[in-house]
């Protein structure tokens, strides 16, 4: 059920009797009954109602992260909540809110505001209790849902005292609990919807039915500009349950049907074969090419420190080359969408990340007010950032509008795989300079990428260094103590379709940046791991343009995945074991140590991975192990699996055989260790643990094989010529 | 064509076209959604339901090979989601988005009726057959082994 802030307002008012609390992102909270200003939009909403059952409304998306529970987690330690009566709720969309889940950003920024909520609701139930009992507020205690007095022993419990409490007004800085007094905080819980995954329950958008639906299958064209050559309409409208054939403004042709199966029948019996692309349509080798030549190029500098005077004149240069290519998500849902537009408004049902934008999107489309947009979020089967794009919706709109009825629009695998919004490639020349004494002096690191084009960029933003760091994460932050430091970005413009892949613009900088490391340490004859604690002495924290980095935590998880790896221990024929580390944002800190088998046919295998992370404050850690694993194998696909190659303007993967992802065989054992923190606040965790893992794994090839990887994914051919 | 087909124990006469898949038959007209869509060409292995306790994927199953056949969908595998398997699941804390995991946990079913106590390389085996994109492998091997333990006492 969705409850919208009219339904809370319109409970309270007819029974009068749940506390309900609404809050936004930057901890403001009143009652619900309170007078609302402009200033104060709540998007958030706690409850709880005389039967004991505290509801909570959020508008993160739920799509594997766990942040229903980890969320609720927060909530529950300030309100001393009975766990087994909290119910989630989604919020949906309003004026002014910003719902959207992406960045990694859900706990970090629930922290602050869940746990005032919780806490001042908690404030005013024991006030409510000890104005019964006629006791001092500070003689009552709470927990498991219930106010006790520990001197007579009496006890109210929460649902009993919300009438009274909500007549209270909401304190504004109720006391919050330290860390010893967490109860939830920091405890391995399970998944509060786990039930519902494992007997089928759990609905995702693909599983929305509404009144009358029909159901579309969309044939778009082949490649930018393609039109219809040739098309069967009579065979499609003759299949049995083809209501309707439509032609979008977009050049696709949506068949609309009584059923999914007879839309996919339908949309086949069209064969609908598309004017051949022109001569110049996209072609990723030709891309990467010119990638490469722009490495070259000077580019807008990101960061630019000048070595000391005393520092050693350059007489000897490494340099290196790193192409990164393109990757699908592959969710195992694929995009789906539910519209009805009807009387100038449309009501949508769709597994997004982005909600506000998915409103805007649909309004312009349908030329009405975003407000007329209502989304309901559903569970997501699998996000990495693709529902951040909201094609789907705007398609599923057009098609509804159209059809004059509801309508669920479900892609084909091979409509994932061919039209998603893909991880961009990009190219990086990185190089280091060594002074006479072979000490490194320079680091120099350009990368040749493309901005996001699935929402517009804003012309009026000023482009100074801090834009252009933003689209090359990883590259101008690098941590190491290197005198002389360049980094700069050169954009190439990328006509399809790319926007943000689990860890967005890191992973292949990362990538670049730790493999050369790593290369680098090699010409010295160091030890990678030794040499890049040596590389991050000096300053304990530096400024890194826009990002602060912490070495010391950076040092630690390499420290303790040298530790606990066995690092040092010369290994067998044919193995190898390497080491990677990254500071997200500065937020959060991983280091891995990986090792790798090569087998008898050049096909190389992950065998173990020993991690180490600092994520600051542990709200739960299974949450943190799941989000580590699914990080590596993430990894594990886009570093020895699937790339997405484009010939003639299309991508030419459109299946899990032709775009392979890891399977469990590819599973390695995976060993983690959840540093404690000396943070005070918890840092995201969704997208950090993928980028430091390819180079992890390129530089144990590389200990295993002598072979550099500096193009991915990795190609056993390389290693069967080798043998 | 009429088709009649028993799926979790109840009979349904189901009026559909003769290539109609087993899976959209379950979806969209008996409503049960927990037999997931992900690729439609047998290759992810979302869509696995049990047939006499054997993996069976419901999108390469025709309409007009349904007559008389019996399905167990996730939905029926037990009456309140305590099958071993699906406690075992929740034990291990395996599911991130849960989409695929209906068909993993059918697919686990089938290796563990096969096989009572499989190999470290049966569990791989046969599990590679199906894509989890979250990454939540090393989770369902200590979860099948956990559950093959659980199976093999419940026996004896």
């Amino acid at each position: 059920m969705i409850t919208t802030r009219r339904n809370f307002l319109r409970t309270a008012a007819a029974g009068g009797a749940s506390l309900i609390i609404g809050f936004d992102r930057l901890g403001l909270i009143k009652a619900a009954t309170a007078p609302t200003g402009s200033a104060f939009q709540p998007s958030s909403w706690l409850r709880i109602d005389p039967d004991g059952v505290v509801s909570l409304t959020i508008g993160k998306s739920e799509m594997g992260q766990g942040v229903r529970t980890s969320l609720a987690m927060l909530l529950a330690d300030e309100l001393d909540a009975d766990w087994a009566r909290i119910k989630l709720v989604q919020a949906k969309p309003t004026k002014g809110s910003d719902l959207g889940t992406g960045g990694s950003d859900s706990i970090r920024s629930g922290w602050k505001p869940l746990r005032k909520a919780g806490a001042a609701a908690r404030e005013m139930l024991a006030t409510a209790a000890a104005a019964t009992w006629q006791v001092e507020r500070n003689t009552c205690t709470t927990g498991d849902g219930a106010v006790v007095h520990g001197a007579t022993g009496r006890k109210i419990a929460y649902g009993d005292l919300v009438s009274d409490a909500a007549k209270l007004a909401v304190p504004e800085n109720a006391p919050l609990k330290t860390a010893a007094e967490f109860r939830f905080i920091g405890k391995r819980t399970r998944r509060i919807d786990g039930h519902d995954i494992v007997t089928g329950r759990a609905r995702y958008g693909i599983d929305v039915k509404v009144p009358n639906m029909l159901y579309a299958s969309l044939e778009r064209p082949a490649c930018a500009g393609a039109v219809v050559a040739v098309m069967h309409e009579d065979r499609a409208r003759a299949v049995h349950g083809v209501r309707n054939i439509i032609k979008l403004p977009g050049g696709g042709i949506a068949v609309v049907a009584d059923s999914t199966w007879a839309a996919i029948k339908g949309r086949a019996a069209l064969a609908v074969e598309w004017s051949s692309a022109p001569k110049d349509a996209f072609d990723s080798d030709a891309h990467l090419q010119r990638l490469e030549a722009a490495s070259r190029e000077t580019g807008f500098i990101t960061r630019k420190e000048e070595p000391p005077a005393e520092t050693g004149a350059v007489t000897q240069t490494l340099e290196a080359t790193y192409h990164y290519p393109f990757y699908a998500h592959a969710p195992v849902e694929t995009m789906n969408c539910v519209a009805d537009v009807r009387d100038g408004r449309c009501t949508i049902w769709a597994p997004t990340q982005a909600p506000e934008r998915l409103q805007h999107r649909v309004g312009e489309l349908l030329g009405i007010s975003p407000d007329n947009v209502e989304v309901n979020i559903t569970l997501i089967g699998g996000g990495f950032g693709r529902r951040l794009g909201v094609d789907y919706a705007v398609e599923a709109a057009a098609i509804s509008r159209a059809a004059k009825a509801p309508v669920q629009l479900l892609w084909s695998r091979a409509d994932d795989m061919k039209h998603g919004h893909f991880q961009a490639a990009s190219v990086h020349y990185l190089s280091a300079g060594f002074d006479a004494a072979g000490a490194p002096v320079a680091w120099k690191h350009t990368k040749a990428g493309s901005f996001h084009n699935i929402s517009p960029l804003d012309p009026k933003e000023t482009r100074d260094a801090g834009w252009y760091q933003d689209w090359s994460w990883g590259a101008y932050d690098v941590p190491y103590a290197f005198p002389g430091i360049q980094t700069a970005y050169v954009a190439v413009d990328l006509p399809v379709k790319h926007g943000p892949w689990r860890a967005v613009f890191a992973p292949s900088s990362v990538f670049a940046r730790e493999g050369f490391i790593d290369e680098v340490a090699h010409v010295r004859q160091a030890d990678p791991l030794a040499f890049r604690l040596e590389m991050l002495r000096g300053a304990d924290v530096i400024k890194a343009g826009t990002t602060t980095v912490d070495r010391r935590r950076l040092r630690r998880v390499l420290e303790t995945v040298r530790d606990q790896s066995g690092w040092g221990v010369k290994l067998p024929e044919g193995r190898g074991r390497g080491v990677a580390c990254n500071a997200y944002f500065g937020h959060t800190y991983i280091a891995y140590v990986v090792d790798v088998a090569l087998g008898m046919d050049g096909a190389l295998r992950v065998e173990r991975v020993v991690a180490a992370v600092d994520c600051g404050v542990v709200v739960n850690p299974i949450g943190v192990e799941q989000q580590m694993e699914g990080g590596i194998i993430w990894g594990i696909s886009s570093a020895l699996k699937g790339e997405i190659t484009f010939r003639n303007g299309a991508a030419q993967q459109s299946t899990f055989a032709d775009f392979a992802v890891a399977r469990m065989r590819d599973a390695p054992a995976i060993d983690i260790h959840i540093i404690e923190s000396a943070e005070t606040e918890p840092f995201g965790l969704g997208e950090p643990p993928v980028p430091p893992i390819v180079p992890a794994i390129t530089n144990a090839i590389f200990a295993a094989t002598g072979k550099r990887v500096r193009r991915l994914p990795v190609r056993p051919e390389l290693f069967r010529a080798a043998s | 064509m009429k088709a009649e087909v028993t799926i979790n124990g109840a009979r349904h006469v189901v009026d559909i076209d003769d290539d109609t898949p087993l899976l959209w038959i379950l979806r969209d007209r008996l409503n049960l959604t927990g037999t997931k869509f992900g690729c439609g060409v047998g290759v992810c292995g979302a869509c696995t339901v049990l047939e006499n306790g054997e993996a069976v994927r419901s999108c390469q199953v025709p309409g007009s090979e349904l007559h008389g056949r019996s399905f167990t969908t996730i939905e029926g595998l037990s009456p309140d989601g305590t099958h071993p398997c699906q406690r075992s699941w929740l034990e291990e804390d395996v599911a991130q988005c849960g989409f695929c995991q209906p068909g993993m946990i059918m697919t686990a079913c089938a290796l563990l009726k096969r096989k009572p106590d499989p190999s470290d390389a049966d569990i791989d085996q046969t599990m590679s057959e199906s894509v989890c994109r979250c990454g939540t492998y090393p989770r369902m091997r200590t979860a099948i082994r956990r559950a093959a333990v659980a199976m093999r006492g419940h026996e004896t």
